[in-house]
Formats: C-alpha cells, structure tokens, sequence
C-alpha cells in the first residue's frame, strides 16, 4: 500500500535529481560560454559585427537551438507523463477500506466530525496504517486543510466540498496547518493530528462520545459507526454518511 | 505649445508634461519609490519570521497587512510600472516615433498610476489597509470578515486604489497598442522590430485583455465592499467565482511582468556579446505563443479545489506547454553567447544573473507543474521562492536595463566598479533570501508560525533580505553620484548597439531626432525634413509627406508645431483621486440604508466624493475643449492597420478591451446562476415589455447617430444638432425607462443587497446604464461644442468616434435583454 508520503517522496526526488543535474549543466554551460567568449584584445576584425542602425536579423545556430529544446521538452515532457500515473493514484486513492472524516475550517480552528458523529475540536486522531478519507469544506471562509508530514493538503472552501485521502504508517504527533490566507489567526490555525493504533483510537471514540457529548449523536448512531468502521464497505460508507448528515442536521 | 515649454528644472515642466521620454522618467522614479514602501513591508515581516511564532513586532492583521501590501506593491506599483517606465522612455525611439499616439493619455496614465498608489498609502491610515492578500481570495475580501467599519474602508481604498492602477493600466495599453501598431519608421516593418518592442508589444496585447478582466473582478469586488453588493460574500459559488477572474487574470500577469524584462535581456545580450540573437524568428513566435496561450493555464492556482480530473489533465498540459517556449528563449540566450565578444559591463553582469535566476525559477515551476507534486507544494515557501526567483529574476534585467539606459536618459556615465559591487551585493543577497525559502518549503505561506527545524532557513532569508535591501542603496548612490559627478555620455556608450535610441543624443532632443528615421534602405537613416520631399519649408514638407501617405490632413499644421504640455491629465488624475477617495468611505451610508445594519455615518465621505465630482466635471471638460495637436507621423509603417486612421484604432483597442470586462461580468452572472441551479431563478425585472421598449429605444438612437454622422459629413448643422439630441433624448428616455423599472422593484423592497440574484441584476445591467451615462455626457459635450464652436463640420470623426462607442453600448444591451428579461 502506498502512501502519499511514498508517492511524494518518489517523485520529488526524481525531479530534485533530474532538476539539479539539467541546472547544474545548463547554468555551468552558460557562465562557461560567457566565460570562453569573453572580450579579449587583439581579435580579428573580419567578422560580421553588428552595427548601429541595422534592421534586425537572427544570428546562425538554429539547428544548435532546436536539437537543445527538443531534449529538454522530450525531459520535461516524460516526466510529467511519468507522474500522470501516480496522479491518477492518488485521485483514486487506494482500494483498501478505510475510514470516513469530515473536515471543516473556520476563522480559525479545525472541527473533525467522525462517521458515528463524533465531534472534535483542533484534534484528530487515526488509526495508523488505516486510509483516513477526509471531506473537507469550510463555514465562512476560505481555508486550506493540510499536513506536511502526511503530504495531505485540500481546499476548504465554502459551499464546496473537496475529498482526499491520507495514509498515516506510523503513529505519533503530526500538524495541521492552514494554507491559504484566511484572517488575522490565520498564523495560527493549527490542529493536532494523533495517529494512534486502531484500538486506541476506539478508545479515543468512545472517550470523545462520554467526555464533553460534543458529538451531539445518540448511542445508537455510534454502535453503527464503530460497526462501519470495521467492515466498511463503500456503500455502508455512504450510507452512514447519510444518516450523519441527518445526525448532525442540529448542530449547523 | 512646443515654444513655452518649460525645462527640465521647472518644476511646471513635470506636471504638464506629455511627452513620453517625460513620462518615462517619471514612471521610472515613481516605481523605485513603490519599490522601497514594497521593501519596507517585507523587512517588517521578514523580521517578524526570525522566531518561529514572530517575535512580536506584528499583530496577525498587521502581519497579514504588510504581506499583501508588500505583494500589491511590487507586483502592481512596482514591476509593472517600472517596465511601463522604459517602455514609454525607449519603444518610440526604437520605433522611430516622436512621441507615444496619445500623449496626453500617456500622461494621464501616468497620473491615475501615480494618484492610485497615494490612494493605496492613504489606506493605512484608515484604520489599516486591504489584509486579504495580494490574491484577495473571497469571501475574505469582503467586509463581512473585517468586521471593524473603520478596517473597511481602509480596505476599501486599496481595492478603489488597485482599480485606478487598472484604469491607469487599461489608457497606457490602448495608446502603446496603437502606437506600435501605427507609428513605426518607414520600412520598420513588425517583423524587424527591436526585440524589446516586440516584447512590449505582446505585453500590451495580454494587458489589454488580461487588466480587463482584472477591472471587472474589481468592479464587482467594489460594488461588494461599497454598496453591499453579494458576489463575493456568498457560500454558493463565490470563492471560486473569484478564482476563475482572479487567475484569468493573474497568469497572464506573471508574463506581463516578466515579458518586458525578457526583451530587455535580448536587447543586452545582443549589445554586449556583440552577437544576433540566435533564432530571432523562432524566439519571437515562442513570445507570441506564450502570449497567447497564457490564457489557458490559469486553472493551475486551483489544482486543490474540487476541480475534476479532466480540467486538471488539460490545465497540467497546457502548463507544461506554456514551459516548453521559455527553454527555447533560454537556449537562444546561450548560444547568442557562442563566438561573441562578452563585455562584462554592469548591464551585462544584471541580464547574465538574471538568466540564471530565471533557469532556476523556471525548473521550480516544472515541479509545480506536476499536479501530483502541486497537491503538496501548493500554499507553501516553494510556490514562495519560485515565483520570487521567476520574477525577481525579471528585476534582475530592469535594473541591468537601467544602468544600459542611464547614459541615455541622463547624458551621464555611471562608476562601473560601483555598478559591478552593485551587482555582487544583489545576487548574493538574492540567493541568501531566496534559496533557503526552497529549503524551508514546508512552511506554509503567509504565516509567522512554523517548525522550530525550519528557523535557520528563515533567519537566513531574513539576512538575505537586508543584504538585498543594502544593494539597492549602492544602486542609488552609484546613480546619484554619476548624475552629480559623471562623465558626460556619447550618443552610444555601448559598442555593438543596434537600435535607433542609440543613433540620436543622449539624452535625445524634445522630439527625438534630427530629421525623419527611416529603414527604406534597409538600414537607418535620417530623411531631412527641410529638403524631404523637394520643397524648402518646414512646413511645406510636412504637408507633401502628409498628402503623399495619409489622409490626415486636417492634423497637417502638426508637424513641427506639436504641443507637449497639458495641465489636464494631472486634474483627471487629482479629481479620480478625489472622487474614489471619498467613494471608499461610502459603506456605513449604505448600511446606514440597508435593513439589517445600522450606522451613523459620517458627511466627510460624501463631501470628499461631490468634491471629487465636481473637479472631475471640469477637467474632463477643459481636457475636452483642450487644442491639442499631438506630433504626427507622416509616414509610417502600420501594418496591419494601414486602413484604420489612428484615434480609431485606438477606440477599437478600448472597446475590445470593454468587451472583456463586460465578458467578464456577464460570465460571472452565468457562472452564478449555473452553480445555484439555472432554473431555480426567474428574471428579475417586472415587466418584460419594458426591456423589449429599452431595445427598440437603443436601436433607434444607433440610427440616430449613423445619421448624425452623415450630418457632419454633409457640414449640415443643424442636421447633426438635430440628429444628437434626438440621440440624447432618446438615451435619456431608456435611463427614464430605467429608473422607472428599478423604483417599482424597490417599492417592492427588492434593493441590489436583497439576494445574490439581485446583485447580479442590478450590477450588470447598473454597469450598462454607466455606458450609457458617458456616451450621454459625451453627447451633451458635443452638442455644446456644435452650438459653440461650430465643431465636426470640418473634421467629422470625432463624431464617428462616439458612434462606434454608441453602438457598442447598444450591442450590449442586446445581449443583456434576453439574458434578464427573458430567461
Ligand atoms: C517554467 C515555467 C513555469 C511554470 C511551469 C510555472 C508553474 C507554476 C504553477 C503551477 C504555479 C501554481 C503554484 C501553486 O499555487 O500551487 C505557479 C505559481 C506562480 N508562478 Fe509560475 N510557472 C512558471 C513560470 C513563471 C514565471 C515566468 C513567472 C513570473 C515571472 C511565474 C510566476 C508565478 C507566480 C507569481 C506564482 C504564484 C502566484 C500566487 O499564488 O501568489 N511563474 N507557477
Ligand atoms: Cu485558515
Ligand atoms: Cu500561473
């Protein structure tokens, strides 16, 4: 299974790679030429020099000129075709079952909303190796969901929704940050993402659902939840999303 | 009057000034001026990012303040500008010309531009400018989330000031436009032109179409923050509304900024490697590919919205396309090079930087250009230092363009070592605030929180950033200097230059040359006017040249006897200022108005606004009964508007470019509609019958004034009186009709503010009513000048003018009928 980490890390470092090799080449290239041509007394006089008052006509070297833009389109070229693939992946995302998150941004905090109704506030937890797919949008303004080290960025933008994916392989503390200039907090539009094993994330579950009752949801559209978690298939998926948008209907 | 225009050191000389070397200088030093308010902003906020969370000099909004008034600044008052500064200095002494087609609009550019920024400073002082970033993504940049009134209109003058900037924008393309279309030396055709003209040539053709588009995004924004208007406040469909203008706009504008500083890297590679430039031809249709195939990546800024894949496929190919004509003009570059005579001289040492600068920015957007990798780069300090390393490499060449036309503009030589120590400074600062930015990518973009792991980088930029600001003191000390202290300049100080701004005097005289440039022989020479054409006089020649090559007789007492001086274009400029300046204010009156606000606003802005109109009223009218007779070009290359005489074609250019902002502003209306589900609005207005009379009453005057024209044409003046004011009455009875409509729909408690559809009605055909109202003032003006001075008997055009604008206005409207009426 890949994850976006793994398909980030294999891209950018095939075009760090080639990146700095062709502007190591075509920048050691140009100061060697300005170099080798530099003005120097006592050359011939017989050339074809350019003169005052002229009209303009090209100088020679064209065939030079197109055989080095063929190479670096046929470079620029494959590469993109290369990562179209690894696009297509990550459009798709993996097969795998995995869990179902709604995010939304506001002025300037993150709410997390779990496939049973729970709620939370600045934090999220995941169970780790699990695909977290997250569906994100935004109450007011325009915000950009996003952690650099899970290398899951998507828009927040209000009246829309915009759907990704992240894999998280090993537990630990990650960032959320906001991307997109959104307000004087914006600086400071953080969350936290906790990747936990998967039962310690039930644990988490259930805590959020006793503690502060912020979920909002009643027993029975949790039991569901945790019961979708473990077996879900795509369509018990959408199906509980459904009945979470009715779940939640007071809350908005 | 050429006689009594004062010299360069009165001070009358520079607000009356309208001629293009003039106003190149000051375009010049009015954007280096921009260029230190834009630098300040970044110190302060670079600064603050030496501590990961800020060490405290900032508020979050006075953070977000300075990050995109910096970003405002450079881009808009800055970059621009500064190119426009050469443009205006060097394309009509490379083309031969003696002034730009219009020089009083070329002045009055420069006013609306010079005014827009005092407008854009003044908003820190109303309670703190514009804080929604130079992108001004909605719904932020609405005032519904600047709560604080007084934050408003102090945002609300930025954005009025940014729409000046645009105005000013909008007269300086349609008059570059008809000039290098129009104005070009005999035998100067446009495939030989100088390269540096070619690049301002396809800079202006993308402004023209791109700033439109800007205007409109702007327009509407305004009308938002002004009267409460809903386009961009709303959860359906106005972020991204606002995206698709803004990018239509903003992509064509990163080569706008870029393509000038390109044709100045031509032009001094070729000069100082003593070379042609390898592949001309090829290298300028890359530009004009480039030029316009801009139009069709803007969807690259939006890969993370929920745009579906399809788009993104087609957005990522056009990108890449878009890279490939740049690796031509890059390796054209090199190998122009190959076997020359390279002259390390300051200029040379700029252009060579900014080559590099640019092969790195440019390999850094092919990263971004991967969607892949764009998901993950996208609102971070790699976005940051690519498009710093892209278009700063763009300063780069200006500035090398600078010290190559300091000895031209000033007659004076510059220290090179102290140019040399200039450079060093700034590619060594460049590089230290710039590169680590690659390194610290993960930061997210405007923020001042980021990984401890990340500060070294961060306080590295902040040094670079200091170096960089210190070698720009050395620039103005090494120009301060020459001017006091240096040599005199020879006509050419640069062996191997080709172009004609080099074959006159430095600086070069009032009206550019001695005698007339032409390339009839294929190469330049200077026609002496006095023997040109076998007569003796001055003005005789002139007016055989005239008879032999155009049919602009009645400007024949021009040559010679051209005008460079009008106070006017500095009032227009003073009562916009005024007028917008006071418009910014105008909110609290009309929450004051609007049911669910309430405020007691103040009479300042109301004042501030009437004084605006009213010194606006009378400049307009004295720059309308103004004689003034700009130099013309008897003989000229034109293609491919030979056959269009030149106030025409620069009417066309307007109406083109109005048709983009009307494009723009009926798009948003269908974008709206379709994203709220077509059907589920019905029109707005009551009465369809009285839209069907609107046309009809809009058509007829069309004849009307095809009439009036004929009129003139015949010197019946009281036919002409006749057939305008029946024109005018009928444009008055349609306003009639008009206002009748809108006060039964707010009888009703249907205001522009009452829902998103309203809003969309009442601007777009409110904009149309505008149109109308100048074409009505215009009539009333020309009516008045009939009666007073017998006006358009002799010389009909001014009428025909009108009517090209007249029936522009209608087509609108026939387009806007169906489109609120009937659907
Ligand atoms: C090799 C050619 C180039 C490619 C493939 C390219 C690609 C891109 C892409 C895809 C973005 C969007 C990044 C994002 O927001 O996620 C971008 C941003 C940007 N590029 Fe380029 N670019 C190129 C050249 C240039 C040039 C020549 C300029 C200007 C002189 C420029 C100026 C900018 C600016 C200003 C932005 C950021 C706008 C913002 O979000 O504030 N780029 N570029
Ligand atoms: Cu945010
Ligand atoms: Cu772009």
């Amino acid at each position: 299974m890949q994850t976006r980490v793994d398909v980030f890390d294999e891209i950018f470092l095939v075009f760090l790679g080639l990146g700095t090799l062709v502007g190591i080449v075509v920048i050691s290239y140009t100061l060697y030429n300005a170099y080798k041509y530099r003005d120097v007394d006592g050359r011939e006089k017989d050339e074809d020099l350019p003169t005052l008052g002229e009209l303009p006509t090209g100088g020679g070297g064209g065939r030079k000129l197109f055989v080095s833009f063929g190479l670096s389109a046929i470079v620029v070229i494959s590469l993109i075709v290369w990562t179209y693939g690894m696009l297509l992946y990550v459009e798709d995302g993996p097969s795998e079952d995995g869990i179902e998150v709604d995010v939304e941004g506001y002025t300037f905090a993150w709410d997390f909303e779990y496939e049973n109704g729970v709620t939370s506030t600045g934090e999220m937890a995941v169970p780790v190796d699990t695909t977290v797919w997250i569906d994100v949008t935004s109450r007011d303004v325009w915000h950009t969901f996003g952690s650099q080290e899970l290398r899951v960025k998507a828009d927040a933008i209000p009246g829309e929704t915009d759907r990704t994916w992240f894999i998280a392989d090993e537990t630990g503390e990650y960032r959320i940050e906001c991307f997109e200039l959104c307000g004087p907090g914006h600086s400071g539009m953080n969350a936290d993402l906790i990747v936990m094993e998967e039962d310690e994330f039930q644990n988490w579950l259930d805590e959020q659902q006793q503690g502060g009752g912020d979920g909002g949801s009643g027993e029975g559209a949790s039991g569901d939840g945790q019961q979708n978690e473990t077996d879900a298939g795509n369509e018990s998926t959408d199906a509980q999303n459904s009945t979470n948008e009715t779940n939640g209907g007071g809350e908005s | 009057m050429a006689e009594n225009f004062p010299p360069m050191t009165s001070v009358k000389r520079w607000f009356v000034t309208t001629n293009h070397k003039d106003v190149g200088i000051l375009y010049l030093m009015t954007a280096l001026f921009f260029l230190i308010f834009g630098g300040v902003m970044a110190l302060l906020f670079r600064i603050q990012l030496l501590e990961p969370g800020g060490i405290g000099i900032l508020s979050g909004s006075g953070y977000n303040q300075s990050v995109s008034a910096h970003g405002l600044l450079m881009v808009f008052w800055f970059l621009s500008p500064f190119a426009f500064g050469f443009a205006n200095y060097v394309v009509p002494l490379q083309i031969g010309a003696k002034d730009l087609a219009f020089p009083r609009l070329n002045a009055l550019s420069y006013w609306f531009y010079l005014f827009s920024g005092i407008l854009f400073a003044i908003s820190f002082f109303q309670g703190g400018t514009f804080e929604g970033g130079w992108t001004m993504y909605a719904p932020l940049n609405v005032p519904i989330y600047t709560p604080a009134m007084q934050a408003t209109t102090g945002g609300t003058a930025a954005i009025l000031g940014l729409t000046l900037f645009v105005l000013s924008t909008t007269v300086g393309t349609v008059n570059f436009l008809t000039t290098i279309h129009r104005m070009r030396a005999e035998g100067l055709g446009l495939w030989n032109m100088p390269l540096f003209t070619w690049s301002m040539l396809l800079t202006v053709w993308m402004m023209l179409f791109a700033f439109a588009a800007l205007l409109a995004a702007l327009l509407l924004l305004s009308t938002d923050r002004i009267l409460l208007t809903q386009y961009f406040a709303t959860q359906q469909g106005s972020s991204l509304l606002w995206g698709h203008l803004f990018w239509f706009f903003g992509h064509p504008e990163v080569y706008i900024v870029f393509f000038p500083a390109l044709g100045m890297m031509f032009e001094m590679f070729q000069t100082f490697t003593g070379r042609r430039l390898v592949g001309r031809k090829w290298v300028i249709i890359a530009m004009v590919l480039v030029a316009v195939q801009s139009f069709l990546v803007w969807m690259h800024h939006m890969f993370l919205t929920a745009i579906n894949l399809e788009i993104k496929t087609l957005f990522m190919a056009t990108t890449i396309g878009i890279s490939l004509p740049f690796d031509l003009m890059v390796f054209s570059l090199i190998y122009t090079m190959v076997k020359g005579r390279v002259r390390f001289t300051t200029p040379f040492l700029f252009s060579l930087g900014a080559l590099v600068l640019f092969i790195l920015g440019g390999i850094t957007g092919v990263f971004l250009g991967a969607v892949v990798l764009d998901y993950e780069f996208r609102g971070t300090y790699w976005v940051v230092a690519h498009f710093h390393y892209v278009m700063v490499s763009g300063v780069t060449a200006l500035i090398g363009g600078l010290y190559y036309y300091w000895p031209k503009i000033t007659g004076k030589m510059y220290d090179e070592f102290l140019g040399k120590v200039n450079f060093a400074v700034y590619f060594v600062g460049f590089n230290l605030l710039y590169f680590p930015m690659f390194l610290a990518w993960e930061t997210p973009r405007r923020v001042f929180h980021y990984g401890e792991g990340l500060q070294i980088y961060h306080q590295l930029a902040t040094l670079g950033a200091f170096v960089l600001g210190s070698s720009f003191l050395i620039l103005f000390y090494t120009l301060g200097k020459s001017l006091v202290s240096g040599p005199d300049a020879p006509d050419n100080p640069w062996e191997y230059a080709r172009t004609a701004e080099w074959a006159t005097t430095s600086p070069p005289p009032l009206e550019n040359f001695d005698g007339r440039p032409t390339y009839a022989s294929g190469k330049l020479e200077f026609v002496d006017t006095a023997t040109d054409g076998g007569t003796a006089t001055p003005g005789e020649a002139a007016r055989a040249d005239l008879e032999r090559a155009s049919h602009d007789v009645a400007q024949a007492h021009g040559e010679g006897h051209a005008d460079h001086a009008s106070i006017w274009p500095f009032g227009i400029g003073l009562g916009t200022f005024v007028l917008f300046l006071g418009l910014s204010g105008m909110t609290s009156w009309v929450e004051a108005f609007h049911p669910e606000f309430s405020s007691n606003p103040s009479y300042l802005y109301p004042s501030i606004t009437i004084l605006g109109v009213g010194i606006l009223g009378y400049v307009l009218f004295q720059f309308g009964v103004e004689q003034f007779e700009a130099p013309e070009m008897a003989v000229a290359e034109r293609w491919p508007f030979e056959g269009i005489e030149t106030t025409k074609l620069g009417v066309w250019f307007f109406l083109a470019s109005d048709v983009i902002v009307f494009g723009a502003v009926i798009g948003a209306y269908v974008f709206m509609r379709i994203n709220a589900g077509w059907m589920s609005w019905g029109p707005i207005p009551e009465h369809a019958w009285a839209g069907l009379l609107n046309t009809y009453i809009l058509l007829t005057s069309s004849f009307t004034v095809v009439l009036a024209l004929e009129m003139a044409r015949r010197k019946s003046k009281k036919g002409l009186l006749a057939s305008m004011s029946v024109t005018l009455l009928l444009g008055l009875t349609f306003m009639g009709i008009k206002a009748w409509e809108w006060s039964e729909k707010f009888a009703h408690g249907d205001y522009w503010f009452s829902g998103l559809e309203y809003s969309l009605y009442y601007v777009t055909t409110g904009l149309h009513g505008l149109h109308v109202v100048l074409g009505l003032l215009l009539a009333g003006f020309m009516i008045y000048r009939v009666l007073t001075v017998d006006a358009y008997l002799e010389d009909s055009r001014p009428v025909e003018y009108f009517g090209l604008y007249w029936h522009f206005v209608d087509v609108v409207w026939v387009f806007l009928f169906p489109l609120f009426y009937l659907l």
